[in-house]
């Protein structure tokens, strides 16, 4: 995740084809993972690849206009990209979009062990990924979605902020309520 | 923030980190989603060499100059 920056800086001063592709081959081995995970929350499964390959074109095309200093910064960028071709898709076919779906408890969990198989558990993790299922199990619909999309998705405050068309301080203290509600029932 | 909170929200942050590690294992870039890469990224590059070849025709050769005249565009160039 470190070195995406520098791919991606790298890749705004290459000139040539064969080093251009090379460098997107790297640059979207790390992104299309994300942007997947981002675009299924969002779409119909049956939409989303074809969605995906819209927003991947469209980073390819914009790529020479990112400005940005951080790998994060990046991948908000993309995000943003990402949220825009969604919306033209939802405007385009509504049957394609639908609200958030969050990701079912044993498919979290099946990602989660996959994790594992490159970095173990750490002793005691285990009881506090259970105590975070646990977390979201007790949470309200509305309240899984933000923090699904917050800590699982990864998006930044203003990011849900501008989705929710509220302000960033509104959302970071929606966020902390759901997060406190939730420790308070399953204690 | 009381300190339950704080290891109620850092738990979600771990669950977190090994959803999006589990998923890219899971789901590795596709075959498809390369193609496409690699197109977009060949037809911008064509786009771009396309604009500068036209960006070379539409400049005017250089004229000659023959010595003659020298200073009779003075007083146009920079810090004059």
């Amino acid at each position: 995740m470190d070195d995406l920056i520098k791919l991606v800086r790298t890749y705004r001063l290459t000139a040539g084809l064969p080093d251009r592709e090379r460098l997107a081959d790297d640059i979207f081995s790390q992104i299309e993972p994300k942007m997947r995970l981002f675009v299924n929350g969002k779409i119909r499964p049956q939409f989303a690849d074809d969605v995906l390959q819209e927003v991947l074109k469209a980073i390819v095309i914009s790529l020479p206009t990112f400005s940005g200093l951080t790998s994060d910064g990046f991948v908000g960028w993309c995000r943003g990209i990402a949220r825009h071709k969604i919306h033209n898709q939802y405007e385009a076919n509504a049957k394609a979009s639908e609200r958030f779906q969050a990701l079912p408890p044993e498919e979290i969990w099946e990602h989660m062990n996959a994790s594992a198989q490159d970095m173990p558990f750490a002793t005691g993790e285990r009881l506090d990924l259970d105590y975070a299922m646990k977390l979201l199990a007790e949470s309200k619909p509305e309240c899984v979605e933000y923090l699904v999309k917050h800590f699982v998705d990864d998006l930044d405050y203003d990011e849900i902020a501008e989705e929710e068309n509220i302000k960033e301080n509104a959302m970071r203290m929606r966020i902390e309520r759901c997060v406190e509600t939730a420790r308070e029932l399953v204690a | 923030m009381p300190r339950e909170t704080k290891q109620a929200e850092a738990a979600l942050k771990k669950l977190g980190q090994r959803v999006r590690a589990g998923w890219a294992k899971k789901h590795p870039i596709s075959q498809r989603s390369r193609e496409t890469v690699r197109t977009a990224v060949r037809e911008q590059w064509e786009l771009e060499q396309k604009a500068k070849r036209e960006r070379m025709l539409s400049q005017k050769p250089p004229t000659k100059n023959k010595g003659k005249g020298k200073d009779k565009g003075r007083g146009f160039g920079p810090g004059e």
